[in-house]
């Protein structure tokens, strides 16, 4: 629970300075594109912040987010933000269960009303009256309703949360549907990514506890700083795609020289997310780097976008539409790459028709 | 593989000067003649910047090196080096396995994280009146000394 000191107050009785505090948020500041004088503002704004209240919910998920927070590659720094917040409920880590659980949720609420934020993981079933994700006899939405009531925010992580992800692709079997249908006007932000990258969830929890306000966001609610840009815009292989150089299979002479994989089905031209910048597992590296494409992860409707494998031109639904204001238009290299790729699939898709019609 | 992609990485090569070095240079001194004007400082975050590691040799050997280095233990390694230039500090922050996690140059008459911040000297005012009184010694939570210290 929370309490009346300060962030910095408390710390300190750990042992944990506010040099601490200043390298942290420098960090911070850096990851968010922050100009490095928002460093002492930030610092300062968590030292005097009071300890947050947050109540996690978890509805039709994986777990994945859960992991990808807490298995941060750099815990010094980032488990900083578990002794930043109050997590009063959360099913994977909290100790208590069953009704000692549902009751710490609703303490909770009411000592914090109206200050407490809401974290969401998974998407919320609606279909048949919502029976088929529940939690203490409570359909996930009405506990959603019914703990977003009081809440400052809500935090909707990971794509299940923020546009449905894998419960809501075709044919959609429970009725999923992203958070954002059902908090109304409450302040919302969309951290998605399947998972998210670790960064991107504890720099917006820290933003929010030092300035009092959620980061600036894009149309679809998420923030900028780490969802301003797609992958391809800071891909390292861009400058390939540029030249038109592109790898045709996994294993030929332009895969292994690094050359791009758009033609093999990447959607780093639609993807908004960091992970050509910040990398994973402590900057090591991220999908692309290690030889296959984006799968557009943390955009919405990535399951349904016709294929993994299937250049972006190729795709027949919404995700198609969304490159006419990508890649395409702006690279006449691209597009006549997409155009060869359509044609080359065309023509193996071809032969292979004709080879099973004569064996048939 | 993986060695074939990553010496695949496109242009400019680590070893190429791209001029970021002479725009840096420019902006420092902008930043030094704010710091006697007005007495206020500011910061470049190098990790922000497309800098190749020639960049990155040329600027610190253009600035030289100064007078005073400090290593801080807190969170990880930090190490603040005074460059030749006074006033003006390459600082270079690691989490706890090493890894660079923030590396910018500060304008400033010493860097902030140096200095022991009021409300942590109040804080050991108080520790140490009660190792005086109990005549015990300093002790510090084992699960935050990577964090603290």
């Amino acid at each position: 629970m929370t309490n009346s000191r300060t962030l910095g107050q408390q710390l300190q009785q750990k042992g944990i300075s506010k040099r601490a505090f200043l390298k942290y948020s420098a960090y911070l500041a850096s990851i968010m594109a922050l100009p490095p004088s928002a460093g002492s503002a930030l610092a300062s704004g968590l030292a005097n912040a009071r300890r947050q209240a947050v109540i996690w919910l978890s509805f039709q998920e994986c777990t994945g987010c859960t992991e990808s927070l807490t298995r941060s590659y750099s815990p010094t720094l980032e488990d900083l933000i578990f002794d930043f917040i109050s997590l009063d409920y959360h099913h994977t880590l909290q100790a208590a269960s069953g009704e000692a659980a549902e009751n710490a949720r609703r303490q909770s609420m009411q000592e914090n009303k109206g200050n407490y934020i809401v974290v969401v993981d998974g998407s919320v079933p609606t279909k048949d009256g919502g029976v088929y994700s529940m939690i203490a006899g409570q359909t996930n939405a009405d506990m959603l309703r019914e703990t977003i009531e009081d809440a400052a925010a809500v935090i909707a992580v990971g794509t299940c949360a923020a546009f449905g992800g894998l419960p809501f692709a075709n044919p959609n079997p429970t009725g999923a549907v992203p958070i954002s249908e059902l908090v109304g006007d409450k302040p919302l932000v969309n951290i998605p990514g399947c998972p998210p990258i670790p960064e991107a969830m504890s720099g917006t929890l820290a933003h929010l506890l030092a300035f009092g306000k959620i980061p600036v966001l894009d149309d679809r609610h998420r923030p900028k700083a780490f969802y301003g840009e797609t992958i391809h815009d800071r891909c390292y292989r861009r400058p390939f795609y540029e030249k038109g150089l592109f790898a045709k299979s996994f294993d030929d002479e332009g895969a292994r020289k690094g050359w791009c994989l758009y033609e093999l089905g990447c959607k780093g031209p639609i993807a908004y997310n960091a992970c050509a910048t910040l990398k994973w597992n402590g900057g090591t590296s991220y999908p692309i780097q290690s030889g296959h494409g984006c799968f557009a992860c943390a955009s919405p409707n990535f399951w349904d976008q016709g294929g993994f494998y299937n250049p972006l031109s190729s795709a027949t639904n919404d995700m198609a539409r969304n490159l006419v204001g990508a890649a395409v238009t702006g690279a006449a290299v691209g597009a006549g790459a997409a155009f060869l790729a359509r044609r080359r699939q065309d023509r193996q898709l071809a032969a292979s028709q004709n080879k099973a019609e004569d064996t048939s | 593989m993986t060695s074939l992609i990553n010496n695949a990485l496109p242009s400019p090569a680590e070893t190429d000067l791209t001029g970021l070095v002479d725009a840096i240079m420019q902006e420092l001194a902008g930043l030094l003649d704010q710091l006697v004007t007005s007495g206020e400082g500011g910061a470049i975050d190098l990790r922000s910047l497309p800098m190749t590691a020639a960049d990155r040799n040329a600027l610190k050997s253009r600035l030289g090196t100064g007078e005073v280095e400090a290593t801080l233990n807190v969170a990880g390694i930090s190490r603040i080096q005074e460059t030749g230039i006074f006033g003006i500090w390459w600082i270079r922050h690691e989490d706890a396995d090493g890894r660079v996690v923030n590396e910018q140059i500060a304008v400033t008459q010493i860097p902030a994280i140096l200095m022991a911040h009021s409300d942590d000297i109040a804080f050991a005012r108080e520790q140490l009146t009660l190792i005086i009184e109990t005549g015990s010694k300093l002790e510090i939570d084992p699960a935050v000394q990577g964090i603290a210290r």
